[in-house]
This record gives C-alpha cells, structure tokens and sequence, in this order.
C-alpha cells in the first residue's frame, strides 16, 4: 500500500466517522482539564512541604520534628486583627528550636521574640501577603498587593503599631519617633497616633517676631543660604534658596519685627567690650561659663573640630557673628525677657557676670560666614516677594512672624503614611517602587521628586533616614483599627503646673527642662516626683547653693543659679512638702541612732551578701563601682525611709531603674538602712564643702 | 401564506423514504414562483448536526482551557471608595461609550447614543428597504445622492465641531467607500467595485456602526491613559513619558 | 471497535435503557428523527438540515459556540458559586482564596473570565455575521429581535459578574458605568439607585448584582435561547442563501450566478 493511502486509511480509522472525531476531542478536552490539577499539585509549597520532610528525615530528632509536622495548608487566623496568615504552610520550622543551625529558607526556626507566632500572626510585623501560598505572591508587590515584605532594618516599625511607648529593643523607631519631634516634621505635617493625639514638636523653634533686635540681615541671609554653615547641628533644613530668594526673605523679617523690651545695661556692655578683646579675661569668663555648666545645654567645637557639650540648646562655637551685644546682654541676664517660653533658666548673674560672659560668648565668630554678604537696603518689591515667599515656604509653620497666619495642614497629613497605595505615589527616577523606599528617598532628598516641592533638604545620615523610615511606616492603617487591648498607648501628656511662688521659681529655672515632676518635663536629670521624701532637707538646701554632682561619671551637672537663701527656702519647703510620696514614710524611721551591731550587720551585708560595691563606691580608694551614684554622703543626702523602701523595691519608687529588687527581708533591709545612714562623708569635705 | 378559499388539494402526510421535504407553493395571482434549488441534500441533526455542533464546542473549550492555563485573571487590590484609580476604565465592551462619554455629555453618549442603537438593531428586519437589499444608488440615484452628501457632510460636521476624531476617521472612510460606489457603473471592469455598487442602505449603516464600534472600543481599550489623555499602548503603563 | 459498537446496541437494547431514551435503537432515519424529537431538549431543533449548513463557512458555528461558552459559564459558574461569599470585604478575600487555597480555584476563575470574553465577543460576531448573511428577513425578523434581547442579556451578565471581585478593577468600572445610567433624563438618580440598591457602590450594589448575576439573568438568557432555537426551526432552519424565494435573485443582476 502507497503512503498516502496508508495515511488515508489511517484518517478514515481516527477520523472517519463523525462520531470518532468527537471521541477524539472529547479525550483532547479531558486530558487539558486533567493539566489543572496537575499544575495545583506542583505549586510552590507542595515542593517545600517535601524538601521539609527530606530535611527532617535526616536528623536525629525526625520523629519529634514529623510529629510536630502537619502538611497542607496551614494558617493562622485572627478575625480580630483581620489576620489570615498561611506563612507556617512553608515556613514549617518557625518554633523547632533543634533546627538552630538550619539557615536555608523556607525552613529557619524564628528567633525569640516576645510575642507568639499563633497570637500575632506574622503579616502584622513581617507585612507582605499572608494569604497567599506561592512565593511570589506572599513576599513580593504585586497589582493585588501592594504591600511586600518588610526588609529587616525596617521592622521595628510594625512594633511602633501598637507600642506608643519607646522600647527597649527598637532604638530606630525610638530614634524616629524622636526626630519627628525634634527636626520640625510635626509642625509643617500633621500625625495622629491612633488615640486620636497629636505628635507634637519637641524643637521650639524661636520667635521672629523680634528677630531684628537679635541678630542682623546679613547673618540671617547666610542663615537661610545654609543653616549648616552656621551650626552643623542646627535643625533648620535648608530650602535650597536662591540668592534674591534669601535677600527678600532676610528684607521682609527684619522690616517685619517689632522692637522688643530688652533691658540695656551700659556696665555690662562696656564689660562685654573689654572682655571680648582681652585673652586673661577670656580665661576668666570661660571659667564661668563653666562653673555655671551652661556646656550642659549648649555644645562648642573645640580646637580638634569635635562639638564638646550638650544639644538641649543652641550650638554658640558662632554665637559672636550673629548675636547683636545688647540682646546678648539682655538675654544672659533674663531670657524670659525676650522669649517667655523659653528652655533656658534664668541664672541670678550680676551685670558683672553679665558682661563677662557676654564678652566670652562675643568673641566666638566665624569671620568666614559673613565675609561674602553684602546686601543694599531692601526696595518695597523685595519685601512683599520676601513676604511671598514666606507664606510659600510655609515658615509660619514653625515660626512665629509678623503678620504671617500660621498654615494650618501646610503639608499632608502623614497619619496613615505608613499604608499609603503604592499607585498613588509619584516616585522620582531610580526610586524602587516600594513604599518604604519612596519614603526614604523622599526624606533624603525631597526636592529630587520635582524642583517645584517645598520640602526643605535635610543633613541626615543613612541611619537616621532608616530610624525615620521606622516612625514614619508605623503610622498605617493597620495600627488605627488594631483593637484596643492589644495596643499600649503612649503615656499621657502631663500639664502639672506647681502653685505658688515656689512654682513662679520652678518655672523661671525652668526646672522641667531636665526634671521630670508629676509626668512633666525632660529626662536628663532625676525624676522629682518623690523628691520630698527622698532627701534630707539639710542637704537639699546645700544642693541649692552649691550643686556638686553625684555621678562623678555624668558630663551635664545641675548649674548654680545663684539663688538667694530667701528663694532656697521656698524651693526647699515646696519640695519637702510637696513631692511626697504615699508610700513612705518620712518619720517612721530614725535618720540616726542605730545600734553599733547593726551597723556592722549592714555593712557585712553590702559587701558580701549583696555585693552593692559592684556598683556603689562607699570606700572611694577601693570600691570601683561607677554604674550607681557615690554613696559616701548618702546618710546626710537621703531619708532612712526612703533608703529602706529602696532596698526593699526600688523599681516601686522609681519605675525603670536599673536598681535590682533582691527580695530582702525586714532585717537585712533595716541593718542596710543603718550602715547606709552612718556614711555622711568625712568631716574634711563637709568643711569644704560650706 | 394565505389559505385559499376553495380547496383543490389533498394533504398528505409524507414517509421518511424521501430524502428531501417537497415545498409546497401557492401561487397567487400577483407573485411568481421561482425556485432556485430544487433538490437539495439534506442530512438529519441526529447526529451529524449534534456532533459538529459538540465537536466545535469542545474545541473552543479546549482553547479556553489552554488560555486559562497560562493566563490569570486580572484582580487588583481591595476595593477602596477612596483611591480612584486613573483612569478607571468600564469593562472593555462598554469603553467604545466611555470614549464617547468623553466627547458628548453623559444623556447623549450614555443614554440617547445606547438606547438608538439598540432600537436600530430591532427594527432592521422590518423595514421594508432592508429586505430588498438593492444597490443603495441603483435607484433614483441623482436624489439620493444628493442626501447622501448632505447627510455625510452635516454629520462630519457634527463630529468635527465635538473634536471626535476618533470617530470620524471611520466615518470618512465609509463615506469615500459609499461615493466609490455611487460612481461606480453598472458595467465597471471591477469585481470589488460592482460589488460595493450592489451594497443597500443598510449594509452601510450597518457596516459603519461596526467600524465605529472597533476604532471606538480599540481606541479606549489601548490608547486611553491617566485623565483619558491619548498615550500609546507601547510606551508603557502610566504611559506619561 | 465492532466489539464496542456491539456491547453498545446490547445495552441499548435492555429494558432499563429503553424506559430512559425513548427513541429507540436502530439506525434508521426515523430513529434518527426520533432521537431529536423525542427529547426534551433537542425537539426545540429541527430534525433535519441542508447539508450545505453543516460547512464551516456557512455559519462559522457562532451560534453554536455561543451557547458553548454559556455552557462553559454556567459550569464553572456553579463551582465558583460554592467559595464565594457576597459580602464585603468577604468577596475579595474568597476570590484571593481561589487563588490561593481553593484546588484549581485559580483555572476555575480563569476559565470563566476569559469565556465570560469570548461570549461577549462570540454574541457581536453571531450578530454581525447574521446580518451580513441576511439572515434576519422575513420570517426570521422575529428571532433576530430575540437575538438583540440575548446580546442585551449577554452583556448584562458580563457587567453584573464583574464587580463580584470586589477588586479596585471592579469596583471603578461598576461606578463608571453606573454614573452612566444617572444620566438618563428625570429619573437617572433613581434608576442608578435602583440599580445599586445604594446612592454607591456598596455591599447592597455586590449583593444585588450577585443575584443578577446567577439567578435571574441566566434564567432570562435561558429562556430566550430556549425560544431562539426553537424559532430557527419554527422559521424554516438555519438561513440558506439561494434556498428560498429570495427577492434579492430578481433585482441584482450584476451578481455571478451561483
């Protein structure tokens, strides 16, 4: 038989018959459909339930490890928190803490962590997809999600969604969260924890109101030019502004500010002028400036460029090419003069002392900053362009300035930031299309986004950029409708005023700037709240007229405000009366007069039973303990009580410390109060302490 | 077909021993018979009907099932009030309305364009011009053509001052087919020619309204980006460039 | 084969056999008429047809295909019925959970999307082609009035399943379209309302086009197919040219002869 015949006879037998032809389509049909649940078997956490099962199967512990195994489809589901979460499908070993040494994914057991896996699901803190079961889809951006997985140096952000609260292992949410409040992100944009506060700034830009009395044009120009020209702490962004743009502006606040009431005195200006030109009454002034700590607050860049101080005020390695002498003056002698709200205490300095560390704080300038600026008188056109510019840039945001409305919501709201849709995003070229990405891009470089956007340029490094990153992303949906028992809010804002004319000076001192009383105020110094039962009066009003550190290790000291004893007094008996707390006793236990036996009892157990010298120096030739305050004086600074209620439960007194509970019983605690209470220093450093 | 008064015939009831059904006419005085195939093949539905039929429906079925292999469905994020896409599209048959919706206010393009047509569509079978199916300028050609211009230049008009050049691309084309058959004679040496000559109203009607439909939906399909702006289906999604 | 063919007229010849099909067994052409008369379902079509019609060219089969992927609709439609859950956000999350748990849920939404398509587009080409063929003249104006009821019902299927997603695609192109329907004179707002069940988009809207969806339109598409098949027999079969008394044959002489 011909071929084609053969091919003929071979059609006719398959396809002859109309009949056959449909059999034949109809096995076509059935075997495409049998391909679907083929390609179902074959999906991704098919192949790493096997692989799991070979990996187990070759370790020693396989029976427990199979026995824990359930293959499948696993989830965990939390209706409440809108969790489905099919993670453990593959991630089989997440709580086989034998399969340590494993690193390949699917398969790494999950580090420790205070939460459980079946009580928080894993999509709350890792994002990405928790429904979805192939890889792709659970870890990547897709068009039905837009959420991927949180890179590791981002995750401390999902714990900022319940936690208001700083914690102990989240330093870059902590960070960012701080640098929201100090950088001015909150004035310009608006953010709501999900209690319904605000987060409010904790940088206090100034005034300028008054602007003029305190520096001149030129150094305003440079200012605005490169604030961290000036200062390279300084928070001011820079605006990228044009030089007409900074000449305008600089035209429009000086035109703009009001003469303000300062007080002039002529003794202290010509001090100033001496001081300020003379080598051996700059050594002089510098001793005063630091014997009244103002390096607590403010930073100098010494000689080797490193800034020496503290960031709580302003940096002064500059101050003399922008301060005008007479505000100077006026501002070391009472800086609620000028600016009532201010940070900075009122220091009882005579106009003496005035003008020396007016001429000590003149005699800092740059003669580079101002060299190149030379501007004409402003025309009338350059004003109102100033005053354009400044609605434009939104600077009443910040800053209170004359005849300039401060915006309301001059930027968007970021409350919800954290879940924003990615298609809505505008991202510059080069930005991965990431949310998080978008944000830090954003941070880092604002104006590369487009010419035309008015967020200022920030000098953050890498690390700063990702701790805000952090703050920023913890801000989404998720945390304003997660349910109220599993969020810890942030403590509440405290607006503890104290009464009285002791409150006049505890506000004039501006105490809170570092001490915190009843919930208010900062945490550079001991909190005040139970100061009054804690320390001896006689030792309080000591501490007043001569403040002597009690950490030897600590930089920022207490200054001497040059307080008159009639002022001690009032503060004194405030305190004692006042910051008591219910849970001591003042009386209730003798400041002296214990037996020599218990003395010796307590002393035994200091230094053998509880080995408190680890930490505490009592004996300052051999003891070498730093990470406690001295104790040497501790009998005449604080209450026998007070020492007893410590001993027993410190962390009940001052929740937080670092302070141990030892579970002491009655007597260990007494015998300690009295070998505590007999250390009242030598008779030779009270002497010179007087 | 009208009953006579008078019967002159027997009916019979007919054997399946003939293949083919024999066509009864009644012939008045007015019509002619003329039939045109006498004898035709006819084959019975059971089953060669049925099994092409099921035949050529498992083959689409296969096709479908060989797509749905390898192509997901589209499905995009939760449905949020809030985050209006852009642009956001109607499903693509109804986009050849959103391009319309774009040019005319919302009653004529939504309501008064859908509702014609549809009504057009029914009432095709029962105009009697559409059943004779004669050249449209076979007859009285002068007149006709004479609306015909009219008709053409007025809606091109229409189109022009609503800026719709998507639809009038189609539109000019149809009506320069429309003038080459008006011109056409009757004995043109052109095959294509006689045959757009031979075309009736309604094949151009209708022939228009399906080119509109292609270019319209093709247009809103592929070339409409964010605020309906033209861009070009390669250049991308977003397609601002 | 014959052994088959054999084992199959056996069993076609048993008592239970018989009581279910009541055409009978046989090979003749009554037993072939009475194959399609005798049942239910196939008596809507006509027992015999002109050979000619079979050829693909005749008819291209988009009738036939139509139906097809109806068919193919209603199938996958019943199974994707048995995960789906009209409530929002519910919806969404069980068309994820096709996707992601549901065994070959992902090919069974497939499937019926892309034939949700080809319906859609298979509905317009049966149209046009019936048009160009000439197919909807007399006695056949009827049917094709039919016909533009079913694109009607066709498209109304399509529209109503695709906000059932509760996807961002489905939700805007549901609100495009039914701001549409707002515009119609005096009553826009009130159809748009009637159409949603809400002044927008919402769980009332998905629970109402849920409905539409699998009850009430597949019963109407149903019940017009089930009178357009009965009508193309009722109307002399499927449509051949040059079949029957065409006036067409009188006044185009310029037409080659067949």
């Amino acid at each position: 038989m011909r071929l084609p015949d053969r091919l003929e006879k071979l059609r006719q037998l398959f396809f002859g018959d109309i009949v056959r032809t449909f059999g034949w389509t109809s096995l076509l049909l059935l075997l495409l459909l049998a391909v679907a649940p083929a390609k179902h078997f074959f999906a991704d956490w098919h192949r790493y339930q096997r692989g799991y099962e070979r990996l187990i199967s070759k370790r020693s512990d396989a029976v427990t490890l199979r026995r824990h195994f359930e293959p499948g489809i696993q989830q965990i589901w939390l209706p409440e928190m809108g969790v489905v979460d099919r993670c453990t499908t593959c991630h089989s070993a997440l709580k086989e803490t034998t399969l340590k040494d494993v690193t390949t994914q699917p398969y790494r057991p999950h580090p420790v962590i205070p939460h459980k896996p079946e009580e928080m699901g894993c999509s709350i803190c890792h994002r990405g997809q928790g429904a979805a079961t192939s890889v792709e889809e659970a870890h990547k951006s897709t068009l039905a999600w837009e959420e991927p997985l949180l890179p590791a140096k981002y995750l401390e952000s999902s714990c900022g969604q319940c936690h208001q609260q700083d914690l102990k292992g989240t330093p870059q949410l902590n960070l960012g969260r701080q640098m929201l409040s100090q950088y001015g992100c909150v004035h310009c944009h608006t953010i709501k924890r999900p209690d319904g506060s605000v987060i409010t700034g904790t940088d206090d830009p100034p005034s300028l109101a008054h602007i003029a009395d305190k520096t001149t044009r030129e150094w305003i120009y440079a200012w605005l030019k490169d604030p961290q020209a000036y200062s390279t702490t300084a928070t001011m962004p820079n605006f990228r502004l044009s030089d007409d743009d900074a000449r305008d502006i600089s035209a429009f606040l000086t035109s703009s500010s009001t003469p303000a009431s300062l007080k002039v005195v002529q003794a202290s200006l010509d001090e100033a002028k001496k001081v300020k030109d003379n080598a051996a009454l700059q050594t002089k002034a510098a001793s005063l400036y630091g014997e009244s700590f103002c390096a607590s607050c403010h930073a100098v860049q010494n000689a080797a460029g490193n800034l020496v101080g503290g960031n709580v005020g302003p940096e002064l390695t500059k101050i003399g090419s922008k301060a005008k002498p007479e505000w100077l003056q006026a501002w070391v002698r009472n800086p609620h003069d000028y600016d009532p709200p201010t940070g900075m205490p009122h220091y009882r300095f005579t106009d003496q002392e005035v003008g020396e560390l007016t001429g000590f704080l003149l005699a800092k300038t740059d003669a580079d900053l101002l060299a190149n600026v030379h501007l004409e008188a402003p025309t009338p056109d350059q004003i109102a362009h100033g005053k354009r510019l400044v609605n434009d840039y939104g600077c009443a945001s910040c800053h209170e300035i004359n005849g300039i409305k401060r915006p309301e919501n001059f930027a968007p709201e970021l409350t919800k930031i954290g879940s924003k849709p990615v298609n809505q995003l505008a991202f510059a070229p080069g930005v991965p299309h990431t949310l998080y990405d978008y944000i830090g891009a954003k941070v880092k470089q604002p104006r590369a986004f487009g010419p035309s956007l008015k967020m200022p340029q920030y000098t953050f490094n890498a690390a700063q950029i990702d701790a805000l990153v952090n703050a920023l992303l913890s801000h989404d949906e998720r945390a304003l409708t997660m349910p109220a028992a599993k969020t810890v809010p942030a403590l509440p804002v405290s607006h503890y005023e104290p009464a009285g004319k002791a409150g006049q000076l505890i506000n004039d001192l501006n105490c809170f700037e570092c001490h915190t009383i009843n919930g208010r105020g900062g945490d550079m110094a001991p909190d005040l709240t139970w100061e009054g039962s804690s320390v001896q009066r006689e030792w309080l009003v000591q501490f007043f007229r001569n403040p002597n550190t009690l950490r030897p290790a600590l930089i920022r000291r207490m200054p001497k405000f040059n307080l008159t004893d009639a002022e001690i007094n009032t503060l004194t008996d405030y305190i004692m009366t006042v910051y008591q707390s219910p849970k001591i006793d003042r009386d209730s236990m003798p400041l002296a007069g214990y037996a020599p036996g218990q003395v010796e009892l307590g002393k035994q157990l200091y230094y053998s039973k509880y080995g408190c010298q680890a930490c505490h120096i009592i004996d300052t030739k051999q003891d070498k303990g730093y990470i406690g305050p001295t104790l040497t004086h501790v009998g005449s600074r604080l209450t026998a009580a007070w020492i007893y209620g410590w001993m027993k439960d410190p962390s009940m007194l001052r929740p937080g410390t670092q302070e141990p509970k030892r579970n002491m019983s009655d007597e260990d605690a007494r015998a300690l109060t009295a070998f505590l209470m007999s250390q009242k220093g030598s008779e030779k450093q009270e002497a010179k302490k007087r | 077909m009208s009953t006579p008064d008078s019967k002159d015939f027997v009916a019979r009831v007919g054997s399946d021993q003939r293949k083919s059904p024999v066509r009864v006419a009644f012939v008045t005085r007015r019509t002619s018979a003329q039939v045109k195939a006498h004898d035709e093949s006819i084959v019975q539905s059971f089953p060669e009907v049925l099994f092409r039929a099921a035949i050529a429906v498992q083959v689409l079925a296969c096709i479908l099932v060989l797509i749905s292999l390898f192509f997901n469905a589209p499905l995009e994020g939760l449905a949020d009030a809030s985050h209006t896409p852009n642009p956001a599209k109607a499903p693509w048959y109804f986009l050849g309305l959103q391009e319309l919706l774009h040019y005319f206010p919302p009653v004529v393009a939504g309501v008064l364009v859908p509702t014609l047509v549809v009504l057009a569509l029914i009432v095709i079978p029962y105009f009697n011009i559409n059943i004779e199916a004669e050249g449209l300028f076979a007859k009285d050609r002068d007149k006709r053509l004479k609306i015909f211009w009219a008709v053409s230049i007025a809606f091109c008009i229409f189109l022009i001052i609503f800026d719709v050049i998507v639809a009038l691309v189609p539109t000019v084309i149809t009506v320069a087919l429309m003038a080459l058959a008006a011109t056409t004679p009757a004995n043109s040496p052109s095959a294509f020619r006689r045959s757009l000559a031979a075309k009736p109203l309604s094949f151009w009607i209708m022939s228009w309204f399906l080119f509109e439909l292609v270019v319209l939906t093709a247009v809103g399909t592929l070339f409409r980006g964010p605020g309906w702006s033209w861009v070009w289906p390669w250049s991308g999604p977003g397609g601002v460039k | 084969m014959t052994t088959f063919n054999k084992y199959f007229d056996e069993l076609r010849e048993t008592k239970v056999w018989r009581s279910v099909f009541r055409g009978g067994t046989g090979k003749s052409t009554l037993r072939n008429s009475m194959a399609i008369q005798q049942n239910v379902f196939l008596h809507l079509l006509s027992t015999k047809v002109r050979k000619r019609m079979l050829e693909f060219n005749a008819t291209w089969y988009l009738g036939t295909l139509t139906l097809g992927t109806f068919g193919i609709l209603v199938i996958t439609g019943i199974l994707l019925m048995l995960y789906y859950h009209p409530s929002v956000p519910q919806a969404y999350a069980d068309t994820k959970d096709l996707q992601f748990v549901v065994s070959s849920g992902q090919f069974l939404r497939n499937l019926h999307r892309w034939s949700a398509h080809a319906m859609v587009f298979l509905v317009f080409a049966h149209m046009f082609r019936v048009f160009y063929r000439g197919a909807y003249r007399p006695p056949r104006e009827f049917n094709w009035v039919i016909g533009v009821v079913l694109l009607l019902v066709t498209l109304l299927l399509s529209y109503t399943g695709y906000l059932l997603p509760w996807d961002q695609l489905a939700f805007w192109a549901i609100t495009v379209g039914s701001n549409i329907a707002s515009a119609v004179p005096l009553m826009g707002d009130k159809v748009r309302f009637l159409m949603l069940g809400g002044h927008f988009v919402n769980a009332n809207a998905l629970l109402r086009f849920y409905v539409l969806h699998c009850m009430i339109l597949p019963l109407a598409a149903l019940f017009f197919v089930a009178i357009h098949f009965w009508r193309i027999r009722k109307d002399g079969g499927l449509y051949a040219r040059h079949s029957e008394p065409d006036v067409v044959m009188t006044t185009a002489p310029a037409r080659p002869p067949l």
